[in-house]
């Protein structure tokens, strides 16, 4: 066999020089795919090899794949596939240890593209992580050459080195991926949700992972407002594929009118089936500004913490039931706690009240002291943060306050020409009655009164298309004046059966005052609460 | 029809007794009607519309009653309303004057003797 000069064996600088071109600094800012390219090409020049080829191993199968090659390109192109144990490369693969073949011809190969391009030896490595096989390397020339054993460990010193480089790369890859998932997880907008102040904080533990805390914020109906947190097991893309799943599947479920406990159960049985790394702890509530209250299920989570418009902080009991996807028999239910207007809701992770050194309860006990204070929800946030984010946290911190503020008095709302929405209008209108302390009897007329007018601004009031109405209402010194205007002229409905409207708000209130002008319709209804309710048809 | 009133079916006999649950204004007022009559069909001899759970009755709702009552006597079926005393839509229909046009009774079993 002919066999070219031997070529001088690295001396310890070249050695180094090699080491320090793959130890390159500048590698680590390439993308993953660009910086196997590099470490390839550079693997080629250091052995002053004729081809050089890359080889990762399957996520999920013992198979390598050709990732990155030089002077057999069609290596990659190809899609070249090497079953683990089979071939050159797959036999360096399962025996982990440096292979040299002299002669190609007296070899078993899976590839014949390495044949076919003329390749006569062949010397491989492998790619080794803490003794996890990554992958393969191996350079080749096309002329017969025995590689010295000085040249075998410096093949071997660069695989490690670039073994490192490609983890590193496929971490960083990794968590970008889960950062971008998770900033897409985590609302943007949440102040698109009509009578809630909102406000929000993220902070995950360290640079270097994602976590799997996430939070929520969505209108059922006019009437109820979910706000929830979710802290799944465990970091990284997997945790942020199982909340992207929890998410959509808490906003499903809620949204075809299930019972919050029951929201909470099938999305239970979901995560069930998911498998273990679905187990999630979860607080789910649901805000009634109209009822002034709120309802509770909680899996396995912190407590929510209230704090009453007088300042007055407390941690809704723990009255849970195990966290999500732990067992799909478990059951949860829904506790109500009085939630009057102007209170504000707060969930959270446990990063914000577990530290590595002191018990829960005080982490929690100086939550509840610090909540309460001056400003609104926005500072809230921030002083909670400030006292219990520690830069020495050991896990990520969601949080989410959620406030309902009183209705203001004068009152004004505009509201679309589209009859749906007269159960918004009184909705929206008891509840301001509520706050303004009117009585239960005196609240229905004004609300039923207010109703007539809206219907007749909506069904008569309009050309077509769409267009709007107002409602206007101020309550002062025992008085309450409701006025609806819109942009059309006043009718009366017509028929046997219809027409009723106008001598029902006469009945209802005080003092009924229609002005019909050229540029829209006014209805103005008074009630004085001290008087005794007007009575009869009148 | 959106979860704002839902119709409660209940046959004593060829009389249909149908509870109104929830509320009725002039976004659902026609369905509620539709829902009421096809429950209705031709074999009842009459219909009991009990009004106990309805929270809220407009005019629009209102004049539905009123619309049923004469639709039903032209067929030769009778309607009455239940309307619990102290209930809030107590003093609308008496407003509308109802109680001269359909009879009003306090509660389900005196409205089905009623029209036995």
């Amino acid at each position: 066999m002919a066999v070219r000069p031997l070529p001088v064996p690295p001396a310890d600088g070249q050695v180094l020089g090699a080491l320090q071109r793959i130890t390159d600094a500048s590698l680590a800012y390439l993308p993953h795919d660009r910086l196997l390219e590099e470490l390839i090409a550079r693997v080629c020049e250091i052995l002053a090899a004729d081809t050089a080829a890359l080889l990762l191993l399957d996520e999920s199968r013992p198979l390598l794949r050709a990732r990155a090659a030089r002077g057999i390109e069609e290596e990659v192109e190809r899609g070249v596939v090497v079953p683990l144990g089979a071939g050159f490369a797959g036999r360096v693969a399962a025996e982990r240890r440096t292979i040299a073949i002299e002669d190609l011809d007296q070899a078993e190969l899976v590839n014949p593209l390495l044949r076919e391009r003329g390749i006569r030896s062949l010397l491989g490595v492998p790619l080794l992580v803490e003794g996890r096989l990554l992958g393969v390397m191996h350079v080749g020339s096309l002329t017969p050459r025995r590689f010295t054993p000085a040249e075998r460990d410096l093949l071997q010193l660069v695989a490690d080195r670039a073994a490192l480089a490609i983890e590193h790369a496929a971490l960083v890859e990794q968590q970008r991926l889960a950062e971008a998932l998770q900033r897409h997880l985590l609302p943007q907008d949440l102040h698109a949700v009509p009578g809630l102040e909102v406000a929000t904080r993220y902070l995950p533990a360290s640079r270097d992972r994602v976590g799997g805390d996430w939070y929520d914020a969505f209108e059922v109906t006019p009437g109820e407002i979910v706000v929830a947190v979710g802290d799944v097991v465990g970091h990284g893309l997997a945790a942020a594929a199982v909340m992207a799943q929890l998410r959509t599947a808490l906003r499903a479920y809620a949204v075809e009118g299930h019972p919050e406990a029951e929201v909470v159960e099938r999305v239970n049985r979901l995560m069930c089936e998911l498998g273990p790394d679905a187990t999630t702890t979860l607080v789910y509530t649901v805000i009634e500004p109209q009822a002034q209250r709120l309802r509770v299920v909680n899996a396995g989570h912190p407590p929510p913490l209230i704090v009453d418009p007088d300042g007055r902080a407390e941690l809704l009991p723990v009255q849970g039931g195990i966290p999500l996807g732990a067992s799909p028999l478990a059951f949860y239910r829904s506790d109500v706690h009085p939630f009057p207007t102007g209170s504000t809701v707060l969930l959270y992770t446990d990063g914000l009240v577990e530290t590595r050194t002191e018990p829960l309860d005080h982490g929690l006990e100086r939550l509840r002291a610090t909540a309460p204070g001056a400003g609104g929800i926005e500072t809230m946030c921030t002083r909670i943060v400030r006292r219990l984010a520690g830069e020495d946290r050991a896990d990520d911190v969601a949080l989410i306050a959620a406030r309902v503020p009183p209705l203001a008095n004068p009152l004004t709302t505009r509201w679309p020409t589209d009859s749906h929405v007269l159960a918004d209008v009184r909705q929206m209108l008891r509840r301001w009655l509520r706050e303004r302390g009117v009585g239960e009897a005196d609240a229905y007329d004004i609300v039923v009164a207010c109703g007539e007018a809206c219907a007749n601004a909506i069904e008569h009031a309009y050309r077509p298309g769409r267009h709007s109405f107002e409602v206007h209402a101020v309550e002062q010194d025992g008085r309450v004046r409701v006025e609806v205007r819109d942009r059309g002229r006043w009718r009366e409905a017509r028929g046997v059966n219809r027409g009723r409207g106008l001598p029902m708000m006469r009945a209802l209130m005080h003092s009924v005052v229609v002005e019909d002008a050229e540029d829209g319709t006014r209805v103005v209804l008074e009630r004085d609460l001290s008087r005794p309710a007007p009575v009869g048809p009148g | 029809m959106s979860e704002l009133a839902r119709v409660l079916e209940d046959r004593r006999g060829e009389v249909l007794v149908a509870a109104l649950d929830g509320e009725v204004d002039a976004s659902n007022a026609a369905e509620v009607g539709e829902r009421l009559r096809r429950a209705l069909g031709n074999a009842s001899t009459a219909l009991v519309l009990d009004l106990s759970p309805t929270s809220y009755l407009d005019s629009a709702g209102i004049s539905l009653v009123f619309r049923l009552a004469e639709e039903l006597g032209a067929r030769q079926q009778r309607l009455v309303v239940v309307v619990p005393p102290g209930a809030p839509i107590a003093r609308t229909l008496q407003i509308t004057g109802l109680g001269g046009a359909v009879a009003i009774h306090p509660d389900v079993d005196a409205a089905v003797a009623g029209v036995a």
